[in-house]
Formats: structure tokens, C-alpha cells, sequence
């Protein structure tokens, strides 16, 4: 019983990662009907900024700020020079090839500035595991999905009862349309990209307490991330953090009572198989587009 | 279409000609010493260990007059831990550079890489930091491939004795990363617990960046196993210590270098009394040698704390390294690989790391590695410095 809460509690930590990358995904998708690939990498200099930052003297909470602005900036710098340009394309190629490049420059960047030990964020959520019967957690790990959660609340209202919100939403329907009744559609596409980066470097923040800031750190959690993405449906909020949180779970139980090995090769069969049953994945709606 | 056939023609003939008179051509090397190691990407830090180790021993033997009257060299080239661009270094150190020997570098599958090419050409190689068996172990005669760092095989046996002594019940977990070099030493583990005549009652891995290991240790926890081996690097050895930290496992962690970086910064008070294996270690009291080595490191690389230094057994190794080639230089007269290759089993001297007594073994396949296990030191976390054994309360325990 105890395992099974540690692999359910520990599930969800991972769980909660993969969800609130997918969620940025989400944001941008919902309004530009594109994504940046390197949403990991968004993450990446989250953390990794907020621990240069306490190595400059910053104090805790304006190193976190900063970076995570800096996330923000990231973003509507990087949809006005490798998106936009590439938007009103035939096909998704490229921007798809220009944000995967991007990112890998941002990382090689990282590297040479950060080099390439993983380094720890301080954060009292990480001091000292709590007990929940028997199994250990640490409370940032616990803040985690807890966050991932109310930032699909907050988003969903935003979306329902904000002129922004519904601007993306209409916007993501048809950008001609948008334009027609007096949206400025590049700046809402930008304000997503936007949101989602500042959203992504928060989540960097957050996480890296518990995975460790380092310059490699964004490449795999972004891939899952997207993963759960698609598994839980892009267009949903709810979606895709509910399948964030179950990938986790399933992840952990695989590890724990199958073998570790087998992680991988199961996640992404589930995924493929859930692709197949639901081609606009588990809570998607189905929607008219041209690739 | 004509002069562009005729420049073919050429250069063919070029190459033909200069493969037909390489033998006589390569006879007489330069007093240079060649190095291909990670100096940019992850692991760059061992590039630079390299490059101490051995610049301030070529210092030292320049002051004195050089070798044979001529100045040594050092020459270093970046692989970035790709065995491809290893073994192009490889070929250019040789055939353009023309160094009397090539030290290693960091990553062991670059080393695997290099071996082949090294016994092609017959160039003496010293390996100073990457610690895959079969790198040397190559079943090549003659064997240009030498080391004087830690082999795995050895770092093995080391680290199960270590083990079996700390161990109150003999039961052992093992955790290794998905890597090439944490799959090489699993043989290696399980022979050395077989010779003691036990086995591990766990046997884990994980992949590198894993955020949470605690199936793994929950698993060791249930084997009952009271110490864990690991063949990990800091960041994962970290999020190993804070499962066991999350599901109550307090076992004794004993690991190979991997963990020697800053394991101390990302685990906290979780890394004290985590031992890791070293072959040299500036922390903690120094003897007057390694004072002396640790004032020239200091001025010349503006250092201030021994805990900059991030792979001292790096600096260390090249130090001898380079010590060792230049004896055997001396003994061969001449700046001649097969001559300095014979040489090299002839070197007796002592170094900073080990007594080389003699430094190689000709007739030994095994004993192309130099330091042997008995110059194995075990290192321990404190406080977040990496101190030796002996001189800590862990030490004192035992």
C-alpha cells in the first residue's frame, strides 16, 4: 500500500512537469495554430537564469522573477523572428525546423555560459520530505501538479471571460475572420507565445528545485511534455493536464512494477495507440485544418 | 574536365608516395606531446584537468633542460566526447603533428575509439582519465594503448571489497546509468562480487536526467541491501540520494568518480558520507609534494580553493603521465614510438599518485594500466567538500 501511494505521489511530481509544459503548448496552439518545439528549452532558461542569478547575489525571489520575465521576453522574441515569418506558409515545416534550431542553439548557449553540471535552485519546498502514510514526498514535488491545476482554472477563465482570452480563441478559428472584426492578430499570436514562455520559465522555476537546473534539462521533459500534449488533446486545458498527470503516474507504475527499461518503449506505444483510437487525442476537439 | 584530372592525378600519387616512404618519414617524432580530450561541452572540465596535469610536469621538465636536450610541447585538441573527431585528433597528432606520444582524454568511448587507430599507427598512447577496461585491455600485440588512471575492472573490485567491508549483512544493490561506461562495469561488478562468492540482490538503472528514482530504490530498500554501489554522475547520483532520502533508505553509498563533481552542492547534508573512489585528491592536508604541485597549479591557473580544481585525479594522472613518457624518452634515446613503446616497460620511478615500480609490464596484458588498485583512495562528502577518507569522522569509524 505504501508503494503504491510513493509510486502515485512520486507519478504525480512527474506528472505535474509534463503537464504544465503541455499546458504552454496548449496556450500557444489555441491561438496561433503553432507551437514552439523548444518549449523545454523555455524552462530551461527559467531555471537556469534564476540560479545565475543567485550567483550574481540576487535574493531568492527577484532571481526568479527576473528569469522568468526574461522567459517571457524569450518568447515574443522568438515567435516575431522564427514564427511569424513562417506562419502564413503552406505547410508547418518552418516553423517547426526554426524553433527545434532555436532551441538547440539556446542550449549549446547554456552550455558554454553554464557549463555543464546540473546545478541546484534553493527552495525550502525541497528541505525535508513530508510523510503521507508512510510515503515520501518532498513539498515542492507536491506544489507542483497543485500548480499545474490552477493554472488550467485560471486559463480556462481567462478564456471564457476576458476579451484577450476570447480574442485568442478567435483568432485560433480563423485568423481572416479575427482580422476582419478588428483583432490584431499578430500581437494576440505574440501575447501566447508570450504568455506561454513566461508560463514555461515559471515552470522552470518551479521544477527545477526538484530535476535540477542544467542546460540539458528542457530537451526530454519538452518531448514528453509535447507528447502529453497530443495524447490529451491540444485544444483542451483540462486535457492535457489531466493526461500530464496520468503520464506520470503510468510512468512511475511501469518503473516500479515492470522494469525502468521499460519506460519508454511502453510511453510512447501508449501514446501511438491512444493516437490511433483518438486521432484528436483524449479530449480534443475534432477541427477542420490544413497542414 | 583536364586540369581537374590531372590535379587528381597528383595528389594520388602524392598520397601513394608519401604512404610508401612513411616508414622511413615518421622515424624521428617531435618532443611534442599531443592530447585529444573534451575541452568544450558537459565534460570540458576533464580537457582542462588534462591540460594542468600535464603542462605544469612539461614546465617542470623544461626548467631542468628538457628531454634529450630539446623542449617538450604540449599540444591539445578538442573532441567535445565525440570518438569520431577522437580519432581524427588522433591521426593528427600522428601524422601531422608528429608527437612522440598522445595522452587520453575524458570520455571512454572516445578512448575505445582511439585504440584502434593508435596499435594502426604504433604510437604510444597514455590514457589519464577515461577508465573503460577494453580501452586498454585491447587484445592488441604490441599494445600501444597505456594508461595511468583508474581501469573500471579494477575500480570494481576496489569498490565491492569496500562494499563487503562496510556491508553488515553482505547484501549489495548496484546502480548504474544507461551509458556506455555504466554498462561496461556491470560485468565488471558482478565478477568482482562472484570472486567474493556473493551476489548483488539488486541490480538497478536509470537513464541520465531522470528526475526520480524512487522504484529503483525502493526495490534495494526490499532486497534488504544495506550498501549501494554507484556508476553514476552528480546530477542523477543526487536525485538517486533524495529517493532513498523520500522512502526512508539510509544505506552506506559508496560510487565511482562520477560523483567526485558537485554532488556536495546538489544533495546538501543528503551527500555527507557518500564515499567515492579517486586515484588523487588536493583536499584535505596536503604532503609537501602535493603542496608543491597545488602552489604551481594555484599561480598558474589562478586558482584560490582546491575545490575548483573539478577532476583533480585528472591533473594528477597527466602529471605522471607525462613524468613516465619523459623517463621512458630518456631510456630510448631517441624521439622514436617503437623505441619509446619498448621504454615504457622500463620506467621505475615514483610519482605523485603511485609508486611505478615498474610503471607497465610487458609481459602482462593486464598491466598496460599503471596505478595499480592499491593507490586507490577513497574520498567522502562532508559539508559539501569531497575530503579524504582518513581524515574524516567516517574514516575514524570504520
Amino acid at each position: 500500500m505504501t508503494t503504491f501511494l510513493q509510486y502515485t505521489l512520486s507519478g504525480l511530481a512527474i506528472g505535474g512537469i509534463y503537464a504544465l509544459v503541455a499546458l504552454g503548448f496548449h496556450i500557444m496552439w489555441s491561438a496561433a495554430k503553432a507551437v514552439n518545439f523548444a518549449h523545454g528549452d523555455t524552462l530551461m532558461i527559467g531555471a537556469v537564469l534564476a540560479v545565475i542569478g543567485i550567483d550574481v547575489g540576487l535574493p531568492l525571489w527577484l532571481a526568479c522573477l527576473l528569469a522568468i520575465v526574461a522567459g517571457g521576453v524569450f518568447g515574443v522574441l522568438l515567435e516575431r523572428f522564427a514564427v511569424r515569418p513562417f506562419l502564413g506558409g503552406a505547410t508547418s515545416i518552418g516553423w517547426m525546423l526554426t524553433t527545434i534550431a532555436v532551441g538547440i542553439m539556446i542550449e549549446s548557449l547554456a552550455t558554454m555560459q553554464f557549463g555543464g553540471f546540473s546545478r541546484a535552485l534553493p527552495s525550502p519546498g525541497v528541505a525535508q520530505a513530508v510523510h503521507i502514510f508512510g510515503a515520501g514526498v518532498y513539498p515542492q514535488e507536491l506544489l507542483i501538479p497543485v500548480v499545474a491545476l490552477i493554472a488550467m482554472a485560471g486559463l480556462k477563465l481567462m478564456q471564457k471571460r476576458t476579451l484577450i482570452g476570447r480574442a485568442m480563441q478567435a483568432v485560433a478559428h480563423d485568423k481572416r475572420a479575427a482580422a476582419l472584426v478588428g483583432i490584431d492578430v499578430d500581437r494576440i499570436v505574440a501575447f501566447s507565445f508570450g504568455l506561454s514562455a513566461l508560463f514555461g520559465a515559471a515552470a522552470g522555476v518551479l521544477v527545477a528545485p526538484v530535476i535540477q537546473a542544467s542546460a540539458t534539462m528542457g530537451a526530454l521533459i519538452g518531448l514528453k511534455g509535447f507528447a502529453v500534449a497530443i495524447i490529451g488533446g491540444i485544444t483542451s486545458a483540462p486535457g492535457v493536464v489531466i493526461a500530464g498527470l496520468a503520464f506520470g503516474v503510468m510512468e512511475k507504475f511501469v518503473e516500479g512494477y515492470i522494469s525502468t527499461a521499460a519506460r519508454e518503449i511502453i510511453g510512447f506505444s501508449v501514446m501511438i495507440l491512444v493516437l490511433l483510437a483518438f486521432p484528436q487525442g483524449l479530449f480534443g476537439k475534432k477541427e477542420v485544418m490544413k497542414v | 574536365m583536364l586540369p581537374d584530372k590531372i590535379l587528381r592525378g597528383h595528389v594520388l600519387a602524392a598520397t601513394l608516395a608519401l604512404a610508401l616512404s612513411s616508414g622511413t618519414a615518421l622515424a624521428q617524432q617531435q618532443p611534442c606531446i599531443g592530447n585529444s580530450a573534451a575541452i568544450t561541452g558537459p565534460a570540458a572540465f576533464g580537457g582542462m584537468a588534462i591540460k594542468m596535469g600535464a603542462e605544469i610536469a612539461i614546465d617542470e621538465i623544461n626548467e631542468k633542460g628538457g628531454v634529450l636536450g630539446q623542449k617538450l610541447r604540449f599540444v591539445q585538441y578538442d573532441d567535445a566526447g565525440a570518438p569520431p573527431r577522437g580519432v581524427d585528433n588522433t591521426r593528427r597528432i600522428a601524422m601531422s603533428d608528429k608527437c612522440v606520444a598522445i595522452l587520453g582524454g575524458y570520455h571512454s568511448t572516445v578512448a575505445v575509439a582511439q585504440a584502434q587507430v593508435v596499435n594502426e599507427i604504433g604510437i604510444p598512447y597514455l590514457g589519464v582519465l577515461a577508465a573503460n577496461t577494453k580501452a586498454v585491455e585491447n587484445g592488441a600485440n604490441p599494445n600501444y594503448m597505456f594508461r595511468v588512471s583508474a581501469k573500471d575492472k579494477w575500480v570494481a573490485r576496489f569498490l565491492v571489497e569496500q562494499a563487503l567491508k562496510a556491508s553488515k549483512t553482505g547484501k549489495i544493490a548496484f546502480f548504474y546509468e544507461n551509458t556506455g561506461w555504466g554498462n561496461g562495469a556491470v560485468p565488471d561488478v558482478k565478477d568482482a562480487m562472484a570472486k567474493a562468492g556473493k551476489e548483488l540482490v539488486a541490480l538497478e538503472t536509470f537513464n541520465w536526467n531522470d528526475p526520480d528514482m524512487s522504484p529503483q530504490v525502493i526495490r534495494a530498500r526490499d532486497a534488504g541491501a544495506d550498501v549501494v554501489l554507484f556508476w553514476a554522475l552528480d546530477r542523477e547520483g543526487n536525485q538517486i540520494l533524495r529517493s532513498m532520502d523520500k522512502v526512508g533508505y539510509k544505506p552506506t553509498v559508496i560510487g565511482a568518480w562520477g560523483i567526485a563533481g558537485n554532488l556536495g552542492e546538489l544533495a546538501g547534508p543528503l551527500a555527507d558520507g557518500v564515499q567515492v573512489v579517486q586515484t588523487f585528491t588536493f583536499m584535505g592536508d596536503m604532503d609537501p609534494k602535493k603542496k608543491a604541485l597545488w602552489d604551481k597549479l594555484k599561480a598558474k591557473y589562478n586558482l584560490k580553493d582546491p575545490s575548483e580544481v573539478k577532476m583533480p585525479s585528472g591533473v594528477a594522472n597527466a602529471y605522471d603521465a607525462v613524468y613516465i613518457l619523459a623517463d621512458a624518452i630518456k631510456k630510448a634515446g631517441a624521439f622514436d614510438w617503437k623505441k619509446v613503446h619498448d621504454a615504457l616497460y622500463t620506467v621505475n620511478m615514483d610519482g605523485i599518485v603511485a609508486e611505478y615500480k615498474p610503471a607497465f609490464v610487458a609481459s602482462d596484458p593486464e598491466r598496460q594500466d599503471a596505478i595499480l588498485p592499491k593507490y586507490y583512495k577513497l574520498t567522502v562528502w562532508v559539508d559539501g567538500k569531497l575530503l579524504p577518507l582518513e581524515q574524516t569522522k567516517y574514516g575514524k569509524a570504520n
